[in-house]
């Protein structure tokens, strides 16, 4: 399990700061992506990859309404999906920082 | 496969383009329902008519609303009499538009709160995807 996360070490810059009851909470829900991918690392890469395509198409929606080639409603459906994507791989990196965190906090 | 709330988005949002364009036909025959032949004995502006249908998205296992055509109401034109028009035939008959701008303001009333509807729909969609995201983040 260990081995498994440590290559978080690396993308985790800034820890949030989350209180004891929060860790405990939390550990349940993170602990089975770890058991199930590869490592952290590609996940939370896999992660903001697609947060970041996300966003990448809703500003060239937005750039196409701009110019007047794409409906109102189109550009505002790309950058819903695109908040929306954005939200829930924020969420996902704060509960996996948080089990991360709770496993370092650990005393053996 | 695909998120049944995140389909809801794409039906809502297929809902809104084709409120639009009916919206659009409804503004070309409103703004025209003057608008006359400028040769005597010249057809007028003919009035314009949209219909939708269901499109079966196989991918996604949803029902799609899309436009399936704009079409022309052949229905008789108006006859008005007035020799000095440039448009009036021999004895001294104008044509007008066969729009009726009652009917067209109802359709336009009509196309509006359809498309509250599914700006409703989207909402409240979009709602539940962000209460269940939420859980994460106070869990």
């Amino acid at each position: 399990m260990i081995d498994r996360i440590n290559p978080l070490a690396a993308p985790v810059a800034s820890p949030v700061e989350t209180s004891p009851a929060d860790l405990v909470r939390g550990a349940g829900a993170t602990a089975s992506p770890a058991a199930e991918g590869a490592d952290f690392g590609a996940m939370l890469s896999s992660l903001a990859s697609d947060a970041i395509g996300a966003v990448k198409k809703a500003e060239t929606i937005s750039l196409a309404g701009v110019r007047g080639d794409a409906s109102v409603q189109q550009v505002v459906e790309a950058v819903m999906s695109a908040e929306q994507t954005l939200q829930s791989a924020i969420a996902i990196r704060d509960k996996v920082v948080s089990a991360y965190l709770e496993i370092s906090r650990m005393s053996i | 496969m695909f998120d049944p709330l995140q389909v809801t988005l794409k039906i809502g949002a297929s809902g809104l383009e084709a409120q639009s364009k009916r919206m659009r036909v409804v503004s070309e025959n409103l703004a025209n329902a003057q608008s006359t032949g400028h040769t005597p004995g010249a057809d007028p502006y003919t009035r314009k008519t949209i219909s939708f249908e269901s499109e079966f998205d196989e991918a996604m296992g949803a029902s799609f609303v899309k436009v399936a055509g704009i079409g022309r109401n052949h229905s008789p034109y108006r006859v008005e009499y007035s020799p000095g028009h440039p448009a009036a035939d021999a004895k001294g008959f104008v044509k007008l538009p066969n729009v009726d701008v009652l009917v067209e303001v109802a359709d336009m009333r009509e196309a509006n709160r359809s498309y509250e509807a599914n700006l409703q729909v989207i909402k409240q969609a979009r709602e539940m995807i962000s209460m269940t995201i939420d859980l994460l983040r106070s869990g």
